[in-house]
């Protein structure tokens, strides 16, 4: 009797601890599990009408462009304080419907990966803000809007011909600009000095312009008098090939003896005289030793590293890399030195000239009434005197923003300057990213010796149209 | 003589041996010695040519960009309870389900499970696109309940937690249930502790998976408020001019806590792996 009183009273205490185990465990997850609601409580409460007008909320998607709404020493300065900022002013202004904007930065390596996802679940963003060149293939694949309907005038004289030509894909324009970022080369004008280059260094204001036949005759000076002891382990050139990375300066070497690179049908025409020659060109400044060895194997960040480390003479940059560099420079981040622009040389003595040309799109949700909102925030902010500023953080497009600030930056003449011998690099072909593919194992390839220039350069024209080829195939643009 | 012999012969292998544990561990650790002597230095010196192998100068700049103006705090919260809910719930669910394949017995049993199986060797990438459109119809995009979640539907922990079941005599069951133990007291009070080792190795090993899932919850959170570490400190990163301390600072911070609880667990860690082994 007493055994089983003991037995009963043992299962009970086990049951009680069973549950209370089992009760804990419970508690744990769902009490996590309501942590995890509570950062999702103020979503809904957004919805509905305020006012008596429909209450209409877009998404917005960048990158990280700059920081701050017209500048980074503002207070609280973040990537997506412009656009905050440009959303509250719209909404105040704006009598159709009342708007949310709901602003959001994304990493540049995530931007295919959201985007390819969103778009196959339905669920783009209204608005992405980025560079052209990144965005051109969902232009081809149908996933934008055309904006010809939000662009007037006004916009057109102000804003020069070629960034239209840039943003214009078959007869509609899909990117509305703002502002944009011209490649060219940079150099340690103390590194030319020390090494008995000086009549070649131009002005600090200015985008010097060299020869073919003078760049080669500074790699050479640079390779054989830049003094050890104040540089070591230093390069005359930058050459890389390891990605994609900083590729836009290696198509823009291919075109250094006259090469279009594109037919007017949008096919690559590379492989003849000129685009050898260029290849060729690469490979004698490789074999010479007067760029860093291994190009095959090096990124265009370690290039950039190498010559903020004072182990380059020359090397590619943008206004917004250039302007990093100087501002690194001026917080002692990297050791101060001379550094000054130059254009990309060719051997008709013009200079090669490119630029990145950054604005909004509008991604075709379907939905209407979020479709016009959506043009008209990207009208406004692209247009509205006040916000237009921001442009400078870049390079304006617009020319009644540079008039104003040339005076605080002088080098926005000197861009302005360049723009006639502006090409367009990707030519707007549809698979414009895939292509991008095909260029650095050709290159690898070339510096390795695995392949003559010819080879080379037949070779990628063979793959690259054979890519455009494809997505000719699937461009909305192109069978329309 | 001879066994002096032998034992200077030991001692010999021994130093050797020694030395050569201690390359491979100054081999591995040398990663995670460049990933915070780096994160204090500047990003030009970061990849300088010859390097310096110890900082020059030690600059905080970068812990204070990564935590000044960036809920970083609020991302890290994130991916906390995004881990633990995720590993504690596969873990209740799991080894529910391990148990009854490995215990029971019931018709079909050997047919589920291979099904069970075979979901392993399904990319997870390959099922992103469907895997969102349920998840959006479910309306849980940007919330942690859809990074946690599908991260609980799977036959990983199944998997490992089935090979641990299987080591125990089923006599211990039955004798339970000869004492009148319930199945799930049976499961519960003799069986669950015996595993131990086994749930604390896939703690740990899911810990870190779900933690690291950057794909995932880089597609799930997009908004600045439902971020995690990982996708957070990625989107700090702008393509022109990367920051590569920064960058070095933002990996250190994520990886601090995966340091933290491999210290703690490293006991359940390294006997579940090689237990782990032996059941595979």
């Amino acid at each position: 009797m007493e055994r089983k009183k003991y037995e009963k009273s043992l299962r009970i205490k086990e049951d009680y601890t069973l549950k209370k185990l089992g009760l804990a465990l419970f508690s744990i997850v769902l009490l996590l599990s309501l942590l995890t609601a509570c950062g999702n409580d103020d979503k809904e409460a957004d919805k509905g009408k305020t006012d008596g007008k429909d209450t209409v909320e877009i998404s917005l998607w960048l990158t990280p462009q700059w920081k701050g709404v017209i500048d980074s020493s503002e207070e609280g300065a973040d990537f997506d304080s412009f656009f905050k900022y440009a959303a509250e002013k719209f909404s105040e202004q704006y009598d159709k419907h009342d708007v949310k904007v709901n602003v959001e930065v994304i990493a540049g390596d995530q931007r295919d990966e959201m985007l390819n996802v969103n778009l196959n679940g339905g669920t783009p963003p209204d608005i992405f803000f980025e560079s052209v060149f990144a965005m051109g293939d969902y232009a081809h694949r149908g996933a934008l809007a055309p904006l010809n309907d939000i662009v007037d005038d006004e916009a057109k004289q102000d804003i020069e011909q070629s960034f239209w030509d840039t943003v214009t894909f078959g007869e509609d324009i899909y990117f509305y600009p703002f502002s944009h970022m011209p490649g060219t080369l940079v150099y340690n004008a103390d590194m030319f000095k020390a090494a008995g280059l000086e009549k070649y260094v131009g002005s600090a204001d200015a985008i010097q312009t060299w020869t073919l036949d003078e760049y080669e005759t500074i790699l050479k000076e640079l390779k054989a008098n830049t003094p050890e002891d104040k540089y070591s382990n230093a390069y005359p050139m930058g050459l890389y090939a390891l990605n994609n990375q900083g590729d836009t300066w290696n198509l823009a070497y291919l075109r250094m003896f006259g090469s279009p690179f594109f037919d007017d049908e949008g096919n690559i025409v590379l492989a003849d005289e000129k685009g050898t020659k260029a290849a060729a060109w690469l490979k004698d400044m490789y074999d010479e030793g007067l760029t860093n060895p291994g190009a095959e194997s090096v990124s265009s960040n370690d290039v950039n590293a190498m010559f903020q480390n004072q182990q380059l003479g020359v090397s590619f940059t943008n206004s917004v890399l250039y302007n990093n560099i100087k501002a690194d420079m001026a917080s002692g981040n990297v050791p101060e030195f001379d550094a000054r622009l130059a254009n990309i040389p060719s051997e008709s003595g013009d200079p090669l000239s490119f630029t990145y040309v950054t604005g909004a799109s509008i991604f075709d949700t379907g939905d209407k009434t979020r479709m016009e909102v959506s043009k008209d925030f990207v009208k406004f902010f692209s247009s509205d005197p006040e916000l237009v500023k921001a442009s400078k953080n870049g390079v304006p497009v617009r020319k009644s923003v540079v008039e104003e600030f040339k005076g605080e930056n002088p080098l926005f003449a000197a861009y302005e300057a360049n723009s006639q011998y502006m090409f367009s690099f990707t030519g707007n072909v549809p698979g414009y990213n895939e292509l991008r593919q095909v260029l650095y194992p050709e290159l690898q390839a070339l510096y390795t010796g695995e392949k003559s220039p010819e080879e080379a350069v037949k070779d990628y024209q063979k793959k690259g149209n054979n890519v455009i080829e494809k997505a000719k195939e699937d461009s909305v643009i192109y069978n329309k | 003589m001879l066994k002096r012999k032998n034992k200077l012969k030991q001692e010999k292998f021994d130093i050797t041996a020694n030395v050569i544990v201690l390359f491979f561990a100054i081999l591995s650790l040398f990663p995670l010695y460049w990933l915070v002597t780096s994160s204090f230095k500047n990003s030009a010196a970061v990849v300088k040519m010859p390097p310096d192998w110890f900082p020059k100068t030690f600059n905080f700049q970068n812990y204070i960009d990564v935590f000044s103006n960036q809920p970083a705090l609020k991302w890290a919260m994130n991916s906390v309870i995004v881990s633990l809910v995720a590993t504690v719930a596969l873990i209740i669910v799991s080894s529910l389900a391990a148990y009854a394949f490995s215990k029971l017995q019931f018709k079909g049993k050997n047919v589920i499970f291979i099904i069970f199986i075979s979901s392993l060797m399904v990319p997870k990438e390959v099922m992103i696109v469907p895997l969102y459109r349920i998840v959006d119809q479910l309306g849980m995009v940007n919330s942690l309940h859809g990074m946690i979640w599908p991260n609980v539907a799977t036959a990983f922990g199944v998997f490992l937690l089935k090979g641990f079941f299987d080591s125990i005599p089923d006599s211990l069951r039955e004798s339970a249930k000869m004492d009148g133990a319930s199945e799930f007291r049976t499961f519960f009070k003799i069986m669950l502790p015996i595993v131990k080792p086994g749930i604390g190795a896939l703690f740990i090993l899911y810990f870190v998976q779900v933690w690291n899932d950057y794909v995932w919850q880089l597609v799930i959170g997009q908004e600045e408020g439902v971020k995690t570490l990982m996708v957070g400190t990625a989107t700090l990163m702008q393509d022109l001019n990367p920051n590569f301390a920064y960058k070095m600072a933002g990996a250190t911070v994520a990886a601090i806590p995966m340091l933290v609880i491999f210290l703690f667990f490293q006991r359940y860690f390294t006997r579940g792996i090689s237990i782990g082994a032996e059941k595979g």
